[in-house]
């Protein structure tokens, strides 16, 4: 009779996210740039920079783009997901 | 504490503090058991607009001394850079999920009150009571995200 819906938030979710990174160490390569900066040339807080490197936001997929393209390398390289059961 | 965060915790203030004139001057009308339309018309007219008001000045003033705090500790002006990201987006449309569901649950409370015997005046201080705490819960769920999210 009621149609069911399911809410789905695009891949955005509190708490530990199932999406990992490699930020943190992308940074450190990278002349050991501050969160300040990568913040500032994405176009985000530190606090959003803070939030994805201790997992507890998975950022959106233009955001992780425009991440691994500042890293120069393939999102694979920043971005791997690690689904529950693994 | 992000700019994001310190204007949120001033609304949740003000907010309070809207609630606690509100109640201070609701409750003493229902104890006299005499809901006087013109009192209470007053009164809810005092409160949305201060609560309106009060957001907007909030807001700015805010804006104006983390400016200032910010130029204080850096020792040089710039402009300041409060940019609201994805993030704080997602945060914010999530804390108006909250303030609408508690509101929802207002109304619906505040109806049945009147379903069951209240007065329509009693109804509308209920709904209106409901608004002040719908905004306050959605407050505190924004702040409670960002410090669970950063």
């Amino acid at each position: 009779m009621f149609q069911r819906y399911t809410c789905i938030e695009e891949g955005v979710e509190m708490g530990k996210s199932q999406v990992k990174n490699n930020i943190r160490k992308l940074r450190f390569n990278h002349d050991e740039m501050t969160q300040e900066q990568l913040a500032k040339k994405v176009g985000v807080t530190r606090q959003t920079i803070i939030a994805m490197e201790s997992e507890k936001y998975a950022p959106s997929l233009e955001l992780a783009f425009r991440i691994a393209r500042i890293f120069s390398v393939p999102l694979e390289e920043v971005f791997y997901y690690t689904p529950e059961d693994e | 504490m992000s700019y994001q965060e310190k204007n949120i915790t001033v609304s949740l203030f003000s907010h309070l503090l809207i609630g606690v004139y509100y109640l201070a001057n609701l409750l003493p009308i229902i104890q006299s058991s005499e809901l006087v339309a013109g009192r209470l018309y007053a009164l809810w007219s005092i409160v949305i607009a201060v609560n309106i008001v009060v957001n907007i000045i909030a807001s700015i003033l805010t804006n104006i001394l983390l400016t200032i705090v910010e130029a204080i500790r850096s020792r040089k002006y710039e402009d300041p850079q409060f940019i609201e990201d994805e993030r704080d987006k997602l945060i914010g449309l999530k804390g108006i999920r909250s303030t609408y569901f508690t509101f929802s649950i207002g109304v619906l409370f505040s109806v049945f009150a009147f379903i069951y015997g209240q007065p329509p005046l009693m109804m509308i201080s209920l709904i209106v009571l409901f608004s002040i705490l719908a905004e306050i819960i959605g407050d505190v769920s924004k702040i409670y995200l960002y410090r669970r999210g950063g």
